[in-house]
């Protein structure tokens, strides 16, 4: 037993390390933010702010993208179909409802569960790239359908959404402070951030490892594949809703533009040069794609051409993504000092 | 069909003309399947008796592997009922077949190969916890922690544990396989022959290690080691082309005439 003990303690060291290190860059990145902040609001900026916020807000859909193909290990190329949902349903609860934070939140998180669970259905049976393509259509049939419902504001979107206060019990924010809603939407991330760690750290969540390494084996262990599939991606159709339902109230419109393959191509390719499978490695990239759109923007209207080529460096040097290959060199680090003490 | 003796120390067995002295905790009764033309499964019926090690043998292409998919869920019969501890479980999915405590290994190795050693357990004990537990961290649960550790040890899998699975020797990784199947704590445990491509010495180890699990839960293998399967069983059913051809003790089997021209092929013109 001493000696069975001694490896599950060997294990359970290694894991911790593992997660503290991926905490530590988590850390980082909110120190990051607030250096930021400070720097950006002591020369009075605005433009950095809104771009920040924005860059936190695709993160969130980079999040969620994690989650599937990190974890489970499904690619879903519309992930766009639940970020724009959740940006359209609180445009709407906030223009046509009542202008409150919770209740768009709520309504949203409602809308993009029993949304999550129809799209569920459809398209989990299918695997790997089946399963992207169906994701793939489902968007594009939602963003076609928004586009043309006068209802919806078709190709215009959604203009004129009030700008918000946040109650946040012991004070307000002011959704039209630059400052503030980008110290709200970090806040309001890294909350996100935390519980997907949470639940990928649980056993429930190491089931969805199993399902990618093995699909066919998990059912002859006890766990319902499909009920876990469906669970994820309810989860990250959740993550991303929460997260497009910011964008209104940073941006004060909504347009159909939001749903297209565009979006989620970039969400991919955002979670997959952060490091997919860190989940804090997506949250990294949003900054570098959003702010690199952003430079390039400036220069050329071709920057999709730039982002491309680094996408495809990026899958062929670091196909761990930044944050992976950073841990994983850490990793190598420690295990190289363990291997020196006797 | 002869009358079956009753042995009080042994495991009695239901040939349907016989009074039971033990419920079977597996009941098979006509079942059949096929492929197209292919009768893989044709009406066979058979028990398990609790606590007992059962073998199935015969020749490729007998239809012992797909037996195995039809009562583990892996594939529906198109007839017949297969009865669980006194449940109709016929056509039930694996992960409830599992729930109602019957676990299986697979002849090709079937692990989490880019996962490690350790982990490929904790998944398969984990499910000893209550369904609400499995949201806490995964270092809180204790029962699959230490089920895990008991598992390494007795498979002797300390050595490679914090390694993928994928890393480990094809004799580790047949031990895994068991492991991982035990790791559930099942009532009845399905073995696909647990020691294909292995070493001598390997077998021998395994052999030992299932002899040891005889006495926890009931085992039911598939074997081609013809010595192992004699030495290690206290029933054995002989399947040729899809249907059983035999049923008794090894010695039994190995006198029987028509398993000795199908399988052992050690009579001419049979």
């Amino acid at each position: 037993m001493a000696e069975a003990g001694a490896v599950a303690a060997a294990v359970a060291h290694n894991e911790k390390e593992g997660e503290r290190t991926l905490n530590r860059l988590a850390l980082a990145f909110v120190a990051l933010g607030l250096i930021f902040a400070a720097v950006a609001a002591s020369s009075g900026d605005v433009f950095f702010f809104r771009l920040a916020s924005e860059a936190l807000i695709f993160g969130g859909l980079a999040l969620s993208v994690d989650l599937l193909l990190g974890f489970a290990g499904m690619l879903s190329l519309g992930q766009a179909l639940f970020f724009g949902l959740g940006a359209y349903v609180s445009a709407l609860v906030l223009k046509n409802l009542l202008p409150s934070f919770w209740l768009a939140m709520g309504i949203t998180l409602a809308v993009a569960t029993v949304a999550g669970m129809v799209a569920a259905v459809i398209s989990i049976r299918a695997r790997g790239v089946y399963f992207a393509l169906i994701t793939f259509g489902l968007a594009q049939v939602v963003a076609k359908v928004v586009y043309n419902v006068p209802r919806l504001g078709a190709s215009d979107g959604i203009i004129g959404i009030p700008s918000i206060r946040i109650h946040l019990g012991l004070f307000d924010i002011d959704a039209a402070s630059p400052a503030g809603f980008f110290l709200f939407c970090l806040g309001f991330m890294m909350l996100l951030y935390a519980a997907c760690v949470y639940l990928m750290r649980s056993p429930a969540g190491r089931v969805l490892a199993a399902i990618r390494s093995n699909e066919d084996r998990v059912p002859f262990l006890g766990y319902p594949v499909g009920l876990a599939k469906v669970l994820a991606f309810v989860l990250a159709a959740d993550v991303a809703a929460l997260s497009g339902a910011l964008y209104p109230m940073l941006r004060g419109f909504v347009s159909p533009e939001l749903l297209y393959f565009e979006v989620s191509g970039n969400a991919v390719i955002t979670a997959i040069i952060g490091g997919a499978g860190t989940l804090i490695g997506p949250l990294y990239g949003s900054v570098l794609i959003v702010g690199l759109r952003s430079v390039i923007g400036s220069y050329t209207s071709h920057h999709l051409i730039v982002i491309g080529s680094l996408f495809m460096l990026a899958v062929v040097f670091f196909p761990q993504g930044l944050i992976g290959f950073i841990a994983r060199r850490r990793e190598q680090r420690r295990l190289r000092r363990v291997a020196v003490v006797p | 069909m002869t009358a079956v003796r009753v042995d009080e120390s042994g495991p009695a067995i239901d040939r349907g003309d016989v009074f039971l002295a033990v419920e079977p905790i597996l009941v098979m009764r006509d079942l059949s399947v096929r492929f197209g033309a292919l009768r893989a499964v044709e009406g066979v019926s058979f028990d398990v008796v609790p606590g007992s090690i059962t073998s199935i043998i015969g020749p490729n292409g007998a239809g012992k592997s797909t037996l195995f998919n039809l009562i583990s869920g892996a594939l529906r019969p198109d007839n017949g009922r297969v009865h669980l501890a006194g449940h109709d479980v016929t056509g039930k999915s694996p992960n409830r077949l599992l729930a109602a405590g019957l676990a299986r290994s697979f002849q090709i190795t079937n692990l989490f190969f880019e996962l490690s050693v350790f982990e490929n357990l904790r998944l398969a004990a984990q499910r000893l916890e209550p369904g609400w537990r499995s949201l806490l961290p995964a270092k809180a649960s204790r029962a699959a922690l230490q089920r895990t550790e008991e598992l390494i040890e007795r498979f002797e899998l300390g050595a490679g544990a914090t390694d993928p699975a994928g890393s480990l020797s094809h004799g580790q990784q047949r031990r895994l396989e068991i492991a991982v199947a035990v790791a559930t704590r099942p009532r009845l445990l399905l073995l696909d022959e647990p020691t294909q491509g292995m070493s001598h010495g390997d077998t021998v180890e395994t052999s030992a290690l299932i002899s040891s699990l005889a006495g926890e839960l009931t085992l039911l293998l598939i074997e081609h080691d013809v010595d192992l399967v004699m030495n290690l069983s206290d029933r054995v059913m002989v399947m040729h082309q899809g249907m059983k051809l035999a049923e008794g003790t090894p010695a039994e089997v190995r006198a029987n005439a028509d398993v000795q021209a199908a399988y052992f092929g050690e009579v001419d013109g049979a």
